[in-house]
C-alpha cells in the first residue's frame, strides 16, 4: 500500500513536471557517442548542433521560440541508445539529431516513432529506412549507394581480380560489406574471402594472416576508423601487398594517425571532406565552427547531421507549425531541395536522402587526401 | 606452414605482453592471496603516462635514448602509484575478510579507470611511431622490429625477475612471505617492505606491458585495461596463480592459443574459446599448469 502511494506520488510529480518544462523553448535532443570509441565524432555532432542553435537563437529562434539543446550520450551502443531515447522523449524533445552509428540510431528508432519525435541520423545502414517510420530522416546516403559505387570502382576502374571483403559485426559495417559483396558479384568481380573482425579488439593479425594466404589484390574494409587505422598498419606489417579500400566510416583524421607511416596509399571512399566542400554555406559554417571550437569539424558526419537539423527547422518554419508529422510530410514532398552544408538536401518518401556524391581519396605521404576518382 | 609460423610469431608477441601483465597479478596473489583487479587499469594508465612523458617531458623526441627514458620514467611513475595503491586500498584491509579486499580492488579499478578518463579524456589517444616500421620477410613469415623488441625485452625482464626471486636475499624474503607471512615475520623479514616491493615490481612490469600495447597497436583508450587485465588474469590462472614462471608460461600459451583459434577457427570465437579454456583448467587442474601449491592453508 505504501509502495503504491509512493508510485502514485512519483507519477503525479512526473506528470506535473513535464508540461511545466515544455513551455516556451523548442527542445532539440542530441543523441551521440559523446564518450567511448567514437567520442571524436559524437562531440563533433554535439558541438555542431550547439553552434547552429546559437546562431538560430541569435536571429530570434524558430517561429519565436528559442532552441534548447539536450544532449544524451549513447556511447555508440544499442543499450545506451535505448535509454537515451526514453530519456529524451521524457524530456519533451520534438526532434533528435543523431546518432553517429547506425546501431545506436536503430536501437532508438522505435521509441521516437511511437512518440512522434523526428529523428535525423547519418547512419548509413539500409535497414534504418526499411521499417516505414515516418519520423526517421536519413541525412547521409544509404549503404547500398556506397556499395554500388565501391564495387564499380574496384571491378571496373581498378580491375581487381581477387577482392577480400572485411567488416565488423555492427549494423552499418555488416550491411555495407554484404551490399558491397553482392554488388561486386553482380559486376562479375571475384570475392575470395568475406571475413569479420571484432571491433576494438586491436589484434587483427590472425585474421590478416589468413587473408594473406588468399593472395588478394584488394581488401575492402567496411568498418570504423579506429579499427581501420590499426588494420592498415598491421596489414603493412604482415607484408600484404593488396590495396586497402576503406568504407566511409574510415574517413577520420585518426585513421591516418593510427596507421602512421603505413597510411600512405590507402584508399577511402566517402562523400567529400569538410575542407573541400564547395558550397558557400559550408564555408561560413565551418569558419564559425573553427572560431568557436578552435578546430575543424572531425568529419563530414557531424555536418550531415547539422543539415538534417536545418532541414527539419526549415520545414517547421515553412509550415509555421511545430507539428512533427506536418514537418515530415513537407520534407518528403519538397519540390526544390534545400541548399545544405553537404550539398542539396531532399528526402525520398522512405526517409532516405536523395542523391549521392562519392569520391575515392588516396592518402598521401603527409597524411593528406588526394581525390583519385570522382563519381 | 607459412601461415602456421606467422600465427606463431603473432601469438608470441601478444603472449609476451600478456605475460608481463600476468606477472603483476601472480606476484600480488602469491604474497597477499588477493586478486589485484586494479592491475589492468594500472597497465592502461601507464600507456597514457608514457604518452604524456613523450609529449610534455621529452618534447616529442624520438631517439633511442628518449624511448628508454620514457620507459624508465613511466615504470617509475607506475611503481609509485602501485605503492600508493597498496597503502590506500589494500593495507587497511589486510586483516579484514578477503571479500572486503576484493571489493576494494574492484573499487580501485574503477577509480583508476575513471581517473584516466578525467585526466586524458574519453577519446582514443594515439601513440607516436616511436619504433621505425622495419620488417623482415623470412620466407613468407614477416617479422617486424617492434615484435622482436617486445619479445626480447619481455624475455630479458622475465629471466631477470626469475633470477632475482630465486637467487637473491630479497627474493628469498618474497618467497618466504608467500609461504607464511607470520613465520616470515618471526624470521625477521619486514613483510610490509616485501609487499611494497611486490607492488613496485608488478606495477613497473605492467607499465612496460602498457607501453608495449601503445607502441604495438598505437591506439589507447581509457577502458582498455579491462580487456588486457582479464586476459592476463586468465594467463596467471592458466600457469598457476602465485607462481612466477607459471605466469610467464601462461601468458605465452594464452597468446598462442588466441592466435591459433582466431587464425584457424574464427576471430569471433577467440574470446569464447579462451573462457572455455579457463573453465576447463579450473575443472581439470585448478592449480594451473605449474601450480603445485596444496589447496588452502586454514
Amino acid at each position: 500500500m505504501k509502495m503504491a502511494k509512493m508510485l502514485l506520488a512519483l507519477a503525479a510529480v512526473t506528470l506535473l513536471a513535464v508540461p511545466a518544462l515544455a513551455a516556451d523553448t523548442l527542445k532539440v535532443g542530441v543523441q551521440a557517442p559523446i564518450t567511448g570509441s567514437y567520442a571524436n565524432e559524437g562531440q563533433g555532432i554535439e558541438n555542431g548542433v550547439r553552434l547552429l542553435a546559437e546562431q538560430i537563437n541569435a536571429k530570434g529562434g524558430v517561429l519565436g521560440k528559442q532552441i534548447e539543446v539536450i544532449p544524451c550520450d549513447d556511447q555508440g551502443t544499442a543499450m545506451a541508445a535505448a535509454i537515451c531515447a526514453k530519456d529524451l522523449v521524457n524530456k519533451g524533445v520534438s526532434m533528435v539529431i543523431g546518432s553517429y552509428t547506425s546501431t545506436a540510431a536503430e536501437a532508438a528508432q522505435k521509441t521516437y516513432y511511437n512518440a512522434g519525435v523526428l529523428q535525423t541520423s547519418d547512419g548509413t545502414a539500409d535497414s534504418l529506412t526499411e521499417k516505414g517510420y515516418w519520423t526517421f530522416l536519413r541525412n547521409s546516403f544509404p549503404n547500398s549507394a556506397e556499395a554500388e559505387f565501391a564495387a564499380n570502382y574496384m571491378v571496373n576502374v581498378k580491375k581487381y581480380q581477387r577482392i577480400v571483403v572485411l567488416s565488423d559485426f555492427s549494423t552499418y559495417a555488416d550491411g555495407l560489406a554484404n551490399a558491397a559483396e553482392a554488388a561486386i558479384k553482380k559486376l562479375g568481380g571475384k570475392v575470395v574471402s568475406r571475413d569479420k573482425i571484432k571491433a576494438d579488439s586491436q589484434n587483427f593479425t590472425p585474421v590478416l594472416t589468413n587473408i594473406k594466404s588468399k593472395n588478394p589484390d584488394a581488401i575492402f574494409f567496411a568498418g570504423y576508423y579506429t579499427d581501420g587505422g590499426q588494420l592498415r598498419a598491421q596489414q603493412m606489417a604482415l607484408g600484404i601487398k593488396a590495396d586497402f579500400i576503406g568504407g566511409d566510416a574510415n574517413d577520420n583524421p585518426d585513421f591516418v594517425k593510427l596507421a602512421g607511416s603505413a597510411a600512405e596509399g590507402a584508399f577511402i571512399i566517402n562523400v567529400p571532406s569538410p575542407d573541400v566542400l564547395p558550397y558557400e554555406i559550408a564555408k561560413t559554417f565551418i569558419a564559425d565552427y573553427q572560431k568557436k571550437y578552435g578546430e575543424m569539424p572531425p568529419s563530414i558526419w557531424g555536418l550531415m547531421n547539422i543539415d538534417g537539423m536545418r532541414a527539419i527547422i526549415h520545414a517547421m518554419e515553412q509550415n509555421k507549425s511545430f507539428d512533427t508529422k506536418a514537418a515530415a510530410d513537407y520534407l518528403h514532398n519538397m519540390a526544390e531541395p534545400l541548399p545544405g552544408i553537404t550539398g542539396p538536401i531532399a528526402f525520398a518518401k522512405d526517409g532516405n536522402r536523395k542523391g549521392g556524391a562519392y569520391v575515392v581519396k588516396r592518402i598521401q605521404a603527409d597524411g593528406s587526401y588526394a581525390n583519385e576518382y570522382v563519381q | 606452414m607459412d601461415i602456421f609460423l606467422q600465427q606463431l610469431a603473432n601469438g608470441l608477441t601478444i603472449g609476451s605482453m600478456f605475460a608481463l601483465v600476468a606477472l603483476g597479478y601472480t606476484m600480488v596473489y602469491g604474497v597477499m592471496r588477493l586478486i589485484n583487479f586494479a592491475h589492468g587499469d594500472m597497465v592502461a594508465a601507464s600507456a597514457f603516462v608514457g604518452l604524456t612523458i613523450y609529449t610534455q617531458v621529452m618534447g616529442q623526441a624520438t631517439s633511442l635514448g628518449a624511448v628508454i627514458v620514457i620507459f624508465l620514467l613511466a615504470a617509475l611513475t607506475m611503481a609509485v602509484v602501485g605503492v600508493i595503491l597498496e597503502r590506500v586500498a589494500y593495507r587497511p584491509l589486510r586483516e579484514a575478510p578477503r571479500l572486503s579486499a576484493v571489493v576494494s580492488a574492484l573499487g580501485a579499478s574503477l577509480v583508476i579507470q575513471n581517473g584516466i578518463m578525467l585526466i586524458w579524456g574519453p577519446r582514443m589517444r594515439i601513440f607516436p611511431e616511436l619504433v621505425p616500421q622495419v620488417y623482415w620477410d623470412l620466407g613468407g613469415v614477416v617479422i617486424s622490429l617492434i615484435q622482436v623488441i617486445i619479445l626480447a625485452l619481455s624475455l630479458i625482464l622475465m629471466v631477470t625477475l626469475y633470477l632475482f626471486v630465486e637467487k637473491t636475499r630479497m627474493g628469498a624474503a618474497i618467497r618466504a612471505s608467500s609461504i607464511d607471512q607470520d613465520a616470515a615475520r618471526l624470521m625477521g623479514i619486514n613483510v610490509n617492505n616485501v609487499i611494497a616491493l611486490i607492488f613496485i615490481i608488478g606495477s613497473s612490469l605492467g607499465a612496460v606491458g602498457g607501453l608495449f600495447i601503445g607502441l604495438y597497436y598505437r591506439g589507447i583508450t581509457f577502458n582498455m585495461g579491462w580487456q588486457y587485465g582479464l586476459y592476463a588474469f586468465i594467463a596467471a590462472i592458466l600457469g598457476g596463480i602465485g607462481n612466477i614462471p607459471g605466469a610467464m608460461l601462461g601468458g605465452m600459451l594464452l597468446g598462442l592459443f588466441n592466435a591459433f583459434i582466431a587464425g584457424y577457427v574464427s576471430s569471433t570465437w577467440a574470446d569464447a574459446f579462451t573462457f572455455i579454456l579457463l573453465i576447463l583448467i579450473l575443472i581439470v587442474r585448478p592449480t594451473g599448469i605449474l601450480g603445485e601449491r596444496v589447496a588452502e592453508k586454514v
